[in-house]
């Protein structure tokens, strides 16, 4: 049974790494060959299919969790799953859900091609750059830290100017770093109910392996600092914490947990991961709550607390709210591609989709768990 | 504005960020902006009588200003299209040198700046004013 799943994991990959090019943006000239603007003249059906899709993709990431409190999941098949994961979306569409990887390659021509500081000049001043012409960030300056601008320097330089080939580098790029977060989760934790939790997570999955969002880099930068705290490497994990910090900013948050285990560590005294990963992951939802006053709450953003909260899967509120964050997220692009605008009653909708799955969730589990009775009789 | 030692402190800070605004564009950008800061600081000091400071303020506009036409040309040779950068160039020309007829309408053709413990200074303001003029003319 088991490896039918497999097969039937792998064979849904494709056909979502299929569906993902009806969504070709109509100026990529770079693809108008396979160019068809099914997503945009058929949104009804298109919005459709995608709702089958991402359930889909949650009955598999049920099932998988539910082999791995079987036992019947181990770690040498998630590395196959995790294998047909990364094999299966690597060539999928990457601007299917966002166009922020758009903004990472030109941002990234801006410093290594014109060579010009991207803190400074914006995309849109190169006149005649073809990049512009799908760059939706064109008309602002780099939005990501410097550590983030020079990393892509190695997918931009492996693309040989080559605009397809750069696509994939950078999708490659970033799917080492989501390989390298499982084996960093899989050294801290040493479980496989963490590990499944966060592989399979369709969010993690969909931002990470088919839209190529960075966030997977601040944290797998931050995890491995922590992780080097634990075995008492202080430069190290000082270093890499810098470094993810500077990926994206937003792990400046953790740093009273940062500085709570480096204090402890000097001290020479234990500390609990459970009350680490639990403080971390508070903060970064706090992070990605406050989102709002920069811009909008973004379903990447989950990512920033889903990897800590995984971590510790005995925080049974915490981890079912995060998991109905993860799938109402990616119900937020719906009313979008159902509606073709961002005006009228779609961010209303967007915020019903974003908040009601968890809202609910956490009604269920207070009332299961008799909360309020306990409240109550205090 | 000269004096304090917050304005050392900035003159420093203004040297060293013209590293971080490298690249054609960017050395376009920051010349740019440092002939604009001096020059409202030259036209500042000249409206208060400070012609030494003024003057000195000016050349420090003009010698920004003859670097900004020098990078966009270098822009043009590694490929990039700098007629949107040389159309904000002659703008702010126009704009300069508006300013500075202005202040040469309201300046003396020359003045005695006698410090107390030094040597007197000569300033031609009519004429430097007019080389600067002429320096923002050929961007025209």
């Amino acid at each position: 049974m088991k490896n039918i799943m497999v097969y039937l994991y792998a064979i849904f990959l494709l056909l979502f790494s299929v569906f993902s090019y009806t969504f070709i943006d109509p100026n990529l000239m770079y693809l108008e060959d396979i160019y068809s603007g099914f997503a945009f003249d058929n949104r009804f059906i298109t919005t459709f299919l995608y709702v089958i899709f991402i359930s889909v993709f949650f009955i598999f990431y049920g099932s998988f969790v539910w082999l791995g409190l079987r036992k019947k999941l181990r770690f040498k098949d998630v590395f196959i799953l995790v294998s047909i994961t990364i094999g299966g979306l690597i060539f999928s569409y990457p601007a299917m859900l966002s166009y922020d990887i758009f903004n990472y390659i030109t941002t990234s021509k801006v410093l290594f091609f014109y060579s010009e500081n991207p803190y400074i000049i914006m995309p849109i001043e190169f006149v005649g750059e073809t990049f512009l012409s799908f760059t939706h960030a064109a008309n602002k300056i780099a939005l990501y830290g410097p550590i983030w601008i020079l990393l892509t320097g190695i997918p931009y330089v492996l693309g040989l100017g080559n605009f397809i080939i750069t696509i994939l580098s950078f999708k490659i790029f970033i799917a080492l770093f989501y390989a390298a977060t499982i084996i960093v989760i899989w050294k801290i934790s040493k479980k496989i109910i963490p590990l499944i939790l966060f592989a399979f997570n369709p969010l993690i999955i969909i931002e990470t392996l088919v839209s190529g969002h960075n966030d997977i880099v601040m944290i797998f930068l931050v995890l491995l600092s922590f992780l080097l705290l634990i075995k008492k490497k202080i430069f190290l994990g000082t270093l890499f914490f810098v470094l993810s910090i500077f990926i994206k900013y937003t792990t400046i948050l953790l740093f009273p947990v940062f500085l709570f285990m480096v204090w402890k560590t000097i001290r020479k005294k234990e500390f609990r991961l459970e009350k680490v990963f639990y403080y971390s992951s508070l903060l970064m939802i706090i992070a990605f709550l406050l989102s709002p006053i920069r811009e909008e709450i973004y379903p990447w953003y989950a990512i920033w607390f889903l990897s800590f909260t995984f971590l510790i899967p005995e925080k049974k509120l915490l981890l079912y709210i995060s998991i109905a964050f993860s799938f109402g997220l990616l119900f937020k692009y719906i009313p979008f591609m159902l509606s073709g605008t961002h005006a009228g009653i779609t961010p209303l909708i967007k915020s019903i989709v974003t908040f009601v799955p968890a809202i609910l969730v956490s009604f269920y589990i207070i009332l299961k768990t008799k909360l309020w009775e306990r409240i109550f009789s205090r | 504005m000269p004096g304090g030692i917050s304005y050392k402190i900035h003159l420093l800070y203004e040297n060293v960020s013209k590293y971080w605004y490298f690249g054609d564009f960017g050395q376009f950008d920051y010349n740019l902006k440092m002939a604009d800061k001096y020059l409202v600081e030259a036209k500042t000091l000249f409206e208060y009588k400070q012609y030494l400071l003024g003057y000195k303020a000016l050349q420090k506009s003009d010698s920004y200003f003859v670097n900004i036409m020098p990078n966009l040309a270098k822009a043009e040779k590694n490929g990039k299209n700098a007629l949107k950068k040389k159309a904000v160039l002659r703008k702010a020309s126009q704009k300069h040198i508006e300013v500075l007829e202005k202040m040469e309408l309201e300046t003396p053709d020359t003045f005695i700046w006698q410090p107390e413990k030094a040597l007197p200074t000569n300033l031609y303001l009519k004429r430097d004013i007019e080389k600067s003029i002429d320096i923002r003319r050929n961007n025209l």
